[in-house]
């Protein structure tokens, strides 16, 4: 039995009077890979915001044991939680240095600069274009930003919604490679949310499927693939 | 307390709104008489002077945000230039009545079509310009025209920065019973006490006629833009308020209609200028730049955006909110002395916690306090049999 | 009625005493032009109060070495750190519950408080004429007949570009200024990635009265005259350096104001049919003409974006 990271329970969320999650319950263990499948309007993009203190919650999200609920975003990205958010999330008028630069504010240490180029040499596509504005760079390249702009806090968590979104079928399986390859490197324990759910189930440790706001249903990604439902639904075989 | 319920032109829906209606006219009717001898109450120590003046300024005032509001309010294009159009027509009604001896009614004349082309030319390079940059060229707009006023070459129109006061007398025709209805109000119990027992002197008399010049030319503008809005072009306006692009793709001609908010709103704050220089005889350039076309700004947001009473409401606000900060000379129980343009102070904190407290503004206010009492509904059964 | 006979002057000496004041105030509007800039960058927001809340800090100094009989530089100094202060007062307790991607009820904000502190200025130091002490030596560095170049106007001109630089490295080279374009560039982005957004907004506030306040220091004393109204058609001069020079661009605010300083004293006034009174106009054709042809100005950054 692993040890769980995040642990998420009876998490309810709302905008305004409009309410998206209706508690729910999911955990996230270390060294994990976790998936949230669900169609459009589900919540997933929600769960996401909720953990990270950008929308209106009540239930519980433990961090590392500890209670995050009511902390305030920055708050949440000190104690090591990394969000890719949907569409980018880059600074586009800021280099691609400099949007590494911000991706590693909240850390001290003086190894910031070893860690740029680091992640340049993961990606070297990005090493490329190091003087480049990110919003000049293609869809592709903005994604592997946004991804090494997160890990530059060290996190010790990654969230990454919809990654797969409107970049190229060759594109996303590089990503996806990538991200498995991360996972593996650096033991780095991530919660993605997709749409696209065959890539996803193959790289995902574990998988869970929302409907309109609740857990329809989780488990083991063969499992789940192996579901006539769920195949149907969200798999389209 | 739940609300009554009131059945759109049932009988006691028909009562409601013909008591109203006959309250208003009253009211407008008697108002002047009441004022016409400035009241003068006194309140914690400090005492204040309400006049016809003031009265005739804030109808004016309500006319010029109406102005706005069409502009702003309805078709959001935030102006801060709209003093320039009320200067316009406020220095062209002056220069006229005293260079050239026109009488100040035949002004609009004038007025209405010079405003109505400058707001139209003004509008035209605004279809290019979105957003906070309307509001930086029209903000400019205000800071020029104080400049314009005073230039030499047109000192002999505007007395530069003197101001131009307006020697013509605003003379009640015979045929007005004054008098009469003074004495009849007199009879009025209670109320008629207020009006003292002297006769009105000639200065009265002028500002009674001009209080009624002012109200007919006030609910003449207010119907024009009541009709505006309703209308299609009306519908046309809001449209492209709350989604240009939606508006422009489902068939409305954004240029014929951005411009022609303007040419309206120029048209509505230039007959306003004419109603100043009635109600006042006087006008400065510096009364007419940045900080007036805020004001208006003021009373657009405390009256109510794209409320057409709101602006009612926000020509009394700024009038009558002001004249109670000048005149307040000492803080009640504090003893504090105040001495200096506290008005604007007090405009300047009432427009910054109205955004806070009640962004919709004080009609916005006023409609959920009735929805309290009563609502009006519609009749379901008889629809379109009871509309007209 | 108007003659429109174009004539220039071309008297070499006048013609450089106009270069040389244009470049005096222009460097003047451009400072005040760099605060405008630092709140537009931040917060996409026009700040109409900007030019009140430099007025308010030009009276406090004149309170201080006037009233006070202190030092005149003290006394910039100290009216630097009270209106930053304020600044940073204003913006968390009537900005920030505001949303900050919704402009409009901001600037509407930022009108109030332009009429708040207007009145204020006029409430407190009345509305008689006044003269604040310039902070540089009088007298002439060089003088060619009409022609002078002040010590004052040359310390303004080093001054404004000494406060770009500051600004610059400060943006460049600092923690709190990438912060700062971070917060201008992406706010979700700047949440998630630990920058305490409200914070680096304040900061900026802050800074921008501060540069505010600066620039009316230099700028009032050569205008020879103060009274509340004296930042009224600065700011408008003050935001025609800035759309000139775009909008979010700290170089391009500086050199606009300096151009709109030379279109104020060298051609307006050497050409005659442009009455001197309608500098003014000048400036708000400037503005018109620059959102018409170049809504990016000389060296604004049009939105950088590539799906």
């Amino acid at each position: 039995m692993s040890e769980a990271l995040l642990h998420v329970s009876d998490l309810e969320a709302a905008y305004g009077a409009v309410k998206v999650l209706h508690g729910i319950d999911f955990t996230v263990n270390v060294g994990d890979i976790s998936v949230v499948l669900g169609a459009n309007g589900a919540g997933k993009t929600t769960t996401l915001r909720a953990i990270c203190g950008q929308v209106h919650t009540s239930g519980s999200i433990a961090f590392h044991g500890a209670e995050i609920i009511h902390e305030a975003t920055a708050d949440i990205v000190r104690r090591g939680i990394a969000h890719v958010p949907q569409g980018r999330g880059t600074f586009p008028e800021l280099s691609v240095t400099d949007n590494l630069e911000a991706g590693a504010f909240v850390r001290k240490d003086s190894e910031i600069n070893d860690d740029i180029e680091k992640w340049l040499e993961i990606f070297p596509v990005l090493g490329e274009r190091r003087g480049q504005l990110a919003g000049s760079l293609s869809g592709g390249e903005q994604q592997m930003l946004a991804v090494a702009r997160a890990m530059m806090s060290r996190p010790r968590l990654l969230l990454l919604d919809e990654p797969s979104l409107g970049l190229a079928p060759i594109i996303i399986e590089d990503l996806f490679g990538r991200l498995a390859a991360i996972n593996a490197d650096e033991g780095m324990t991530m919660l993605i949310v997709e749409q696209n759910a065959n890539l996803a189930l193959a790289v995902a440790s574990h998988a869970y499927v929302l409907e309109a706001g609740t857990i329809a249903i989780s488990g083991e990604p063969e499992v789940l693939s192996g579901d006539e439902a769920v195949r149907r639904a969200y798999l389209g075989y | 307390m739940t609300p009554r319920t009131i059945v759109e032109g049932s009988a006691l829906h028909r009562r409601i709104q013909g008591a109203n209606w006959s309250l208003s006219i009253l009211l407008v009717a008697i108002l002047p008489f009441l004022v016409a001898i400035p009241l003068k109450p006194s309140v914690f120590g400090n005492s204040y002077t309400i006049g016809l003046g003031n009265v005739n300024e804030a109808i004016a005032w309500a006319v010029a945000v109406l102005g706005l509001n069409l502009l702003t309010g309805f078709n959001g294009q935030l102006s801060l230039g709209n003093s320039f159009f009320v200067g316009t027509g406020a220095y062209l009604t002056g220069a006229l009545v005293q260079t050239y001896h026109w009488s100040y009614l035949s002004t609009l004349v004038v007025v209405i079509p010079v405003c109505l082309a400058i707001g139209l030319i003004v509008g035209v390079p605004a279809l290019r310009i979105q957003g906070l940059y309307l509001a930086l060229v029209t903000f400019g707009l205000a800071a020029v025209f104080p400049t314009i006023v005073k230039l030499d070459q047109l000192d002999r129109f505007t007395n530069g920065s003197n101001g131009l006061n307006i020697e013509s007398k605003l003379l009640p025709p015979d045929w007005m019973p004054i008098q009469g209805t003074l004495d009849a109000v007199r009879k009025i119990p209670l109320i008629g006490d207020w009006t003292g027992t002297e006769s009105f002197s000639s200065r009265q008399s002028e500002a009674i006629y001009a209080y009624f010049l002012v109200v007919l030319i006030a609910a003449a503008s207010f119907l024009l833009a009541r009709n505006l809005v309703k209308s299609r072009p009306g519908r046309a306006l809001i449209a492209i308020r709350d989604n240009e692009i939606g508006a422009e793709v489902s068939g409305i001609n954004l240029s014929l209609y951005k411009a022609g908010a303007f040419g309206a709103s120029a048209l509505l704050s230039g007959i306003a200028g004419t109603m100043l220089a009635i109600d006042k005889g006087f006008v400065s350039p510096d009364d007419m730049g940045i900080n007036f076309a805020i004001f208006l700004v003021v009373g657009l947001i405390v009256g109510g955006s794209a409320n057409l009473k709101g602006s009612l409401i926000g020509g009394f606000a700024v009038i009558f909110v002001r004249q109670w900060a000048t005149q307040t000379k000492e803080v009640p129980l504090l003893g504090w002395e105040l001495n200096g343009p506290y008005g604007q102070m007090v405009l300047g904190v009432l427009l910054i916690g109205l955004m806070f407290a009640m962004p919709g503004g004080i009609a916005y206010g006023l409609t959920r306090i009735r929805a309290r009492i009563y609502r009006v509904v519609p009749d379901i059964h008889h629809d379109g049999a009871t509309s007209g | 009625m108007f003659l429109l006979a174009v004539s220039i002057d071309t008297d070499p000496e006048l013609l450089l005493a106009r270069v040389l004041d244009g470049l005096r105030f222009g460097s003047g509007y451009g400072a005040l032009a760099l605060a405008l800039v630092m709140i537009y960058k931040a917060t996409g927001v026009l700040n109409f109060a900007q030019g009140e809340l430099a007025l308010l800090g030009i009276y406090i100094a004149w309170a201080f070495s006037v009233g006070w009989g202190w030092p005149i530089i003290v006394a910039v100094i100290l009216a630097i750190f009270i209106t930053a202060t304020l600044a940073a007062g204003i913006e968390r307790t009537i900005i920030r519950p505001f949303d900050p991607s919704n402009h409009l009820p901001l600037v509407i904000v930022t009108l109030g408080l332009f009429l708040a502190i207007n009145s204020f200025v006029a409430v407190t130091w009345t509305t008689d004429l006044k003269a604040l002490p310039s902070m540089f030596p009088s007298g002439n560095v060089f003088a060619v007949g009409v022609a002078h170049l002040t010590w004052s106007g040359l310390g303004m001109f080093i001054t404004v570009f000494a406060m770009l630089g500051a600004v610059t490295l400060l943006l460049n080279r600092t923690k709190i200024g990438l912060a700062f374009r971070a917060v201008s560039s992406n706010i979700e982005s700047a949440e998630l990635v630990g920058i305490k957004v409200g914070q680096t907004l304040q900061f900026g506030w802050a800074l921008a009265a501060a540069i505010g306040t600066l620039a009316g220091a230099l700028l009032v004393p050569e205008l020879q005259v103060l009274d509340p109204n004296v930042m009224l058609s600065t700011l408008v001069f003050a935001f025609a350096g800035a759309a000139l020079g775009g909008l979010d661009s700290p170089k391009g605010a500086v050199i606009g104001g300096i151009l709109v300083g030379l279109i104020r004293n060298v051609v307006v006034q050497s050409v005659s049919f442009i009455p001197s009174e309608l500098s003014v106009g000048a400036a708000v054709f400037v503005i018109l003409l620059v959102l018409l042809v170049k809504p990016s100005g000389l060296f604004g950054s049009s939105k950088v974006v590539r799906v």
